[in-house]
């Protein structure tokens, strides 16, 4: 009877579980442990829009990957590498917290890329207010070079 | 009018030999790139051989972990006769940004096959030519240089260059 009973809660507490997990599921589609929220995501066109228009106020658009080729970007390296990262911080240390801060790296889908949680991590805390993650869901190639949008020289 | 564009159309495609082109069948634009010496090396240079083009990078993580199963095909047959012709060569294009990445890697994992690379990373034209939306990707051509199959991996991979060559 005990026995019946213990069964029967476990199975509750195993549904009531099961089925919590499949309510937050929806959030964790861009992965639980992502630095970076949905409003954090900065459209490309929206980016070049703004690249393409001089009058409109520029970020400081970091390259986090293998090569800057987004226009006007900085060159830092992959950050998955201490020494990039460290190089990405004592730029950082230089701004104010609510600068306009653009990174991307575009090498590979963002659940396959080294580069883009350690960069964004590090701008979360360090405290920034005001920075984005371009989203080049599946490379810089096909999201940003093939579109046409504007390139370092 | 149509029809008779098609009809002629058809004609045309099955008159003038494998056009140039990405799709299965056709024949694959010729690509001339530096190796890691800095001597140009054709892929029109393999002629006669079954080639796989392997389009990789060493911050592609699962081109990386490819490299020891095309470390063993390349083993197995890359003394083996084809149809058209003697043996089986992979011709590797590197989407590197640096040089020193892509020659240690080479050396680190003792890769014997071609590896060409411009060094321009996505930016390379051979990536627009061969319409590339994600690494890892290949093509596999026969000694004509027309396309067999494309984006094998795996044992998928194994058979279809097996099919093509006599043990």
């Amino acid at each position: 009877m005990i026995k019946s009973m213990k069964t029967k809660i476990l199975t509750l507490l195993l549904f009531a579980f099961t089925t919590s997990m499949l309510v937050t599921n929806p959030f964790s589609s861009q992965g639980q442990s992502d630095p970076w929220t949905q409003q954090q995501l900065l459209a490309p066109a929206d980016l070049a829009k703004v690249l393409n228009n001089p009058k409109s106020p520029q970020p400081i658009v970091y390259s986090i990957g293998m090569q800057a080729i987004v226009k006007g970007s900085i060159d830092i390296g992959p950050t998955m590498r201490a020494e990039n990262l460290n190089t990405l911080k004592q730029k950082l240390n230089k701004l104010p917290k609510n600068s306009q801060i653009v990174v991307y790296c575009g090498c590979c889908p963002f659940s396959r890329c080294p580069n883009v949680r350690p960069a964004m991590a590090l701008l979360k805390s360090m405290q920034f207010t005001n920075y984005k993650l371009l989203n080049l869901p599946q490379n810089v190639k096909v999201d940003w070079i093939d579109k046409g949008y504007p390139m370092t020289e | 009018m149509a029809v008779a564009l098609l009809v002629f159309g058809s004609l045309i495609s099955t008159v003038t030999a494998q056009p140039t082109g990405l799709e299965i069948g056709n024949k694959t634009p010729d690509i001339r790139l530096p190796s890691v010496k800095g001597d140009t090396v054709s892929l029109s240079s393999q002629k006669g051989k079954l080639v796989l083009i392997d389009f990789w990078g060493t911050w592609c993580a699962p081109c990386v972990q490819e490299q020891a199963e095309l470390a063993r095909l390349y083993k197995k047959y890359k003394q083996a006769s084809s149809a058209n012709g003697k043996g089986f060569e992979i011709y590797g294009v590197a989407l590197e940004a640096k040089k020193p990445n892509w020659e240690n890697f080479i050396s680190k994992n003792k890769i014997n096959w071609i590896q060409v690379s411009d060094l321009k990373f996505w930016r390379s034209p051979v990536a627009k030519t061969y319409n590339i939306q994600g690494l890892p990707f290949n093509v596999l051509i026969d000694g004509r240089g027309v396309i067999l199959a494309k984006n094998l991996h795996g044992t998928e991979l194994e058979k279809e260059i097996g099919k093509n060559l006599n043990k």
